[in-house]
């Protein structure tokens, strides 16, 4: 009895384990559209250091000088990341035209759609870190911290928009602590 | 059971072979079916593997004394409990157990990336079925638990004494998970060398598997210091034996890692540096498991020698090394860094401190662990190495440690100003300071307690300031209260904020350590009626009157049980029992100490010898002379509660943010359904 189960349990196993080579069934052995790029990694990394070089600079752990150098820095990145992504679309939209997948103002109209993004991402993305500073504004005169219902920059006097990017608030990260 | 058990273990090798080629094919060629058998073959591995273990258990539990492994390791009166952690209980089955950890993860691991990650899974695939394939190996051909006997005894010779005991049933299970758990990550950085995808993607995919095996092993090493604390009764819970350094080294190697991976997130550096970080590890448990088995290191946590095992473990830990070796100079031109280090005043350059100083640690614990055998190899003679060493070198390194752990959080990545050092710093040392000051008043002159002290309240000071600024900025911004403020900040950066309460527990873990420095000890032969006094460090007394000892047969071990009255400079304060127990089958003499603990101290008593133990047996009250040894440990308890801390903040580190939390910046990216980083959430792992 034991001998037919465990004869049993085997030719399961193994039916169970061959069946993809019998049948042709196959796994997916390529990134899935959801899963980062390294150039979209990149990016991420990018704005998660900016993210840090703003906390560290409410937190009074960095001077205003390096403070403001190193967002520049981490600015350029994100860039140099959006570009590669960029780049990236261009291909896929020219390998795609070629295979006869994407229509055939596809090739032509990825840069254009690329630079407008990149653009896009970067404008949202410095507002977002305006509005995140102390909960509040950067002034766009003097680039200090103001309080999140300010209507005029604390350090210089001009007028400050109200109006805030949907992004911060949405998902309720507006803390530097955060 | 046991028969299908067996059967499962000869199938599960072959399965693992076939899974291993055909997955490393697969995606070598492109070839999604290969893989997919791959994959299948990490599932049924997993499930011959579960009925292999099933099989010993049901052997433990039926007392099937026709295996060897059984009849070694249990008995006819052995508690249920005690033997169905047989499984674990010896060599041959605590490899089985492992094999059986290791498929589980793998399976696991499988199952959370049938979906994404697809480039690295038939390599992940194949390295995981590669190190299930070689404990398999060792199973059945060297250390095989369903070997039978060539005759069936009609009992079995119990369970070790020392290892029946609850700190023992979950010591090596947590240990193991910590072990196998780190396959995962290291089969991820194995696939991300060879399909060449070297970003800091196998680093966020791995990340969670990286602090489960950290929980797993800093749990491990702490419920075995526990078991030691209240099972070998000497009255300390560490002694740098052998075996807890090997489970001390990955530890050690894997809390390196852990810090060095947010260097390569955050700035594209330490590339090649993590990669070896990740294969060191890797060969660290394997390392351990090898040392453990082997027997070649004397250890009271020793298996016996068995040298075929240790040639067979060694040439694996050469084979590892060797080919991830390879692997990474294949791929160095792609390894090289995206930044550099912009100056010595930088987050990044008080983690790399710290990874320099946990290899330095983790090389000298090494040397110590290893020195017999050098010596014995070079001049044939064994020279042990003993507590001394390991303290005289590790002190020092720890608390450097420590006060990193106060530095690390308050520097800011890239470059930091001395004038916000300065402004950072003041209180924390401020805080630190008063401590020593407060201590050398009360007349404290331990200078290692002292610091250590110190460094503790240095680094807790600057861990509560990190968390006052958040949840004063986030109540401010958000117009919330402080609870709701406090909860919301942990809530919505769990890394950055449960790797701080991590630092905590481990503050509490070291200032545990220091009360060590003033551990007081009396032993005395007493009588009925007659007294001993020890002084406790905090400046009262403690006077034990022995009550007297009785003696009872339980199951299969003979008992005497002493009592002693407690009275605390004059008030009577309770009583304390201190066994000592003798098991029938094994003749082997064990202590059950008695222990009363308090948040300041343990009172610690050992009933080191009965001088007539027949006449104990036998209620002569003439023959109730005994020898006790009594114990006052300060702040003992502090190391348990700081394995607490350190736990709940790695959970908190663990756990996952809620879907779809994460949205940042608008953009291409959300339109097309990605995911983005949370702003709240910028430190990856552990704390910043």
């Amino acid at each position: 009895m034991i001998i037919v189960g465990a004869i049993c349990v085997a030719a399961a196993v193994v039916l169970y384990v061959l069946q993809p080579v019998l049948t042709g069934e196959e796994a997916s052995l390529h990134r899935e559209h959801d899963e980062p790029t390294e150039a979209e990694a990149r990016k991420r990394n990018a704005l998660l250091a900016l993210r840090d070089v703003e906390y560290d600079h409410a937190t009074g752990k960095l001077d205003e000088d390096d403070y403001r150098s190193l967002r520049d820095e981490l600015t350029v990145e994100a860039l140099e990341a959006l570009q590669s992504m960029s780049a990236d679309a261009a291909r896929a939209g020219s390998a795609g035209e070629s295979d006869g997948a994407a229509g055939a103002g596809g090739a032509g109209t990825a840069p254009v759609a690329s630079d407008a993004v990149l653009e896009r991402e970067i404008a949202a993305f410095r507002a977002a870190l305006r509005v995140q500073e102390a909960g509040g504004g950067a002034c766009p005169a003097c680039d200090k911290p103001n309080g999140p219902a300010s209507r005029f920059c604390a350090h210089c006097g001009v007028a400050l928009a109200t109006s805030e990017p949907d992004g911060p608030r949405a998902d309720g990260a507006g803390s530097p602590g955060a | 059971m046991p028969i299908l058990g067996e059967f499962a273990l000869w199938i599960a090798l072959p399965i693992s072979i076939w899974g291993l080629v055909l997955a490393f094919l697969g995606g070598r060629r492109g070839r999604g079916d290969l893989v997919l058998s791959g994959e299948r073959s990490v599932y049924a591995v997993f499930f011959l593997v579960a009925l292999a273990s099933l099989g010993i258990i049901v052997a433990f539990l039926g007392d099937h004394f026709e295996y060897w492994y059984v009849a070694n390791y249990s008995n006819r009166e052995l508690d249920t409990f005690f033997k169905i952690s047989g499984l674990w209980a010896g060599q041959r089955g605590s490899l089985v157990f492992w094999a059986l950890f290791l498929s589980f993860f793998s399976a696991l691991t499988v199952f959370q990336n049938r979906r994404k990650n697809r480039e690295f899974m038939p390599y992940v695939v194949g390295v995981l079925l590669s190190v299930s394939a070689f404990f398999l190996i060792i199973c059945l051909f060297i250390s095989n638990p369903f070997e039978r006997l060539a005759f069936v005894p009609a009992d079995g010779r119990g369970l070790n004494p020392q290892l029946q005991n609850y700190w023992m049933t979950i010591h090596p299970p947590t240990l193991y998970a910590g072990f196998t758990a780190f396959t995962v990550p290291f089969a991820f950085a194995m696939a991300a060398l060879l399909n060449g995808r070297l970003d800091s993607r196998w680093i966020e995919v791995t990340r969670r598997w990286i602090l489960v095996s950290w929980f797993f092993l800093a749990n491990g090493i702490v419920f075995g210091m526990r078991w030691a604390y209240e099972e070998l009764g000497w009255g300390g819970y560490w002694f740098w034996d052998p075996v807890e350094n090997a489970s001390l080294l990955p530890w050690l190697a894997a809390t390196a890692f852990l810090h060095s991976i947010m260097i390569q997130e955050n700035r594209g550096m330490l590339k090649v540096w993590n990669m070896s970080l990740v294969i060191l590890t890797f060969v660290l448990t394997i390392f351990a498991t090898f040392l453990t088995r082997s027997g070649l290191i004397e250890s009271v946590h020793t298996f016996a020698q068995n040298t075929t095992i240790a040639f067979v473990f060694l040439g694996f830990m050469g084979f590892l090394i060797v080919v991830s070796g390879a692997l990474v100079i294949w791929r160095l031109p792609r390894l090289k860094s995206e930044n550099q280090f912009e100056s010595f005043v930088s987050r990044e350059s008080a983690f790399l401190l710290n990874n320099l100083i946990l290899l330095g640690a983790l090389f000298a614990v090494m040397w110590g662990t290893l020195f017999p055998l050098i010596t014995e190899g070079l001049t044939g003679s064994k020279v042990a190495v003993g507590p001394p060493f390991f303290n005289q070198v590790n002190v020092p390194i720890g608390l450097v440690l420590l006060a990193l752990m106060g530095i690390g959080p308050v520097i800011a990545w890239r470059r930091a100003s001395s004038r916000n050092l300065k402004r950072n710093f003041v209180r924390p040392l401020a805080v630190g300071g008063v401590v020593v000051g407060v201590l050398l008043l009360w007349g404290m002159r331990q200078p290692m307690a002292i610091l250590t002290f110190g460094l503790s309240a240095f680094v807790m000071a600057v861990i509560v300031i990190e968390f006052w600024k958040g949840t004063a900025a986030r109540a401010r911004i958000e117009g919330e209260g402080a609870a709701a403020a406090f909860l919301h900040l942990v809530a919505r950066n769990r890394r950055r904020w449960g790797g701080y309460i991590v630092h905590a527990g481990v503050v509490l873990i070291f200032t545990g350590f220091a009360g060590s420095e003033f551990d007081a000890e009396v032993r005395a032969s007493l009588v009925p009626g007659e007294s001993i006094t020890i002084a406790s460090p905090l400046g009262h007394d403690y006077t034990l009157t022995y009550e007297g000892i009785s003696s009872a047969r339980v199951q299969n071990m003979q008992q005497w049980i002493a009592l002693m009255s407690i009275d605390r400079n004059g008030r009577d304060i309770g009583t304390i029992t201190t066994e000592r127990r003798q098991y029938i089958t094994t003749q082997q003499p064990v202590t059950e100490v008695g222990i009363r603990s308090t948040p300041v101290e343990d009172l610690y008593v050992i009933l080191a010898a009965v001088d007539d133990m027949a006449g104990v047996v036998a209620n002569d009250p003439g023959s109730q002379r005994a020898t006790f040894q009594v114990l006052v440990n300060p702040l003992v308890a502090w190391i348990w509660y700081g394995a607490f801390i350190l736990s709940l903040g790695t959970i908190i580190a663990l756990w996952p943010a809620r879907r779809g939390a994460g949205a940042v910046v608008p953009g291409a990216a959300q339109e097309a359904g990605r995911k983005e980083p949370d702003p709240a959430d910028p430190q990856p792992v552990g704390a910043g």
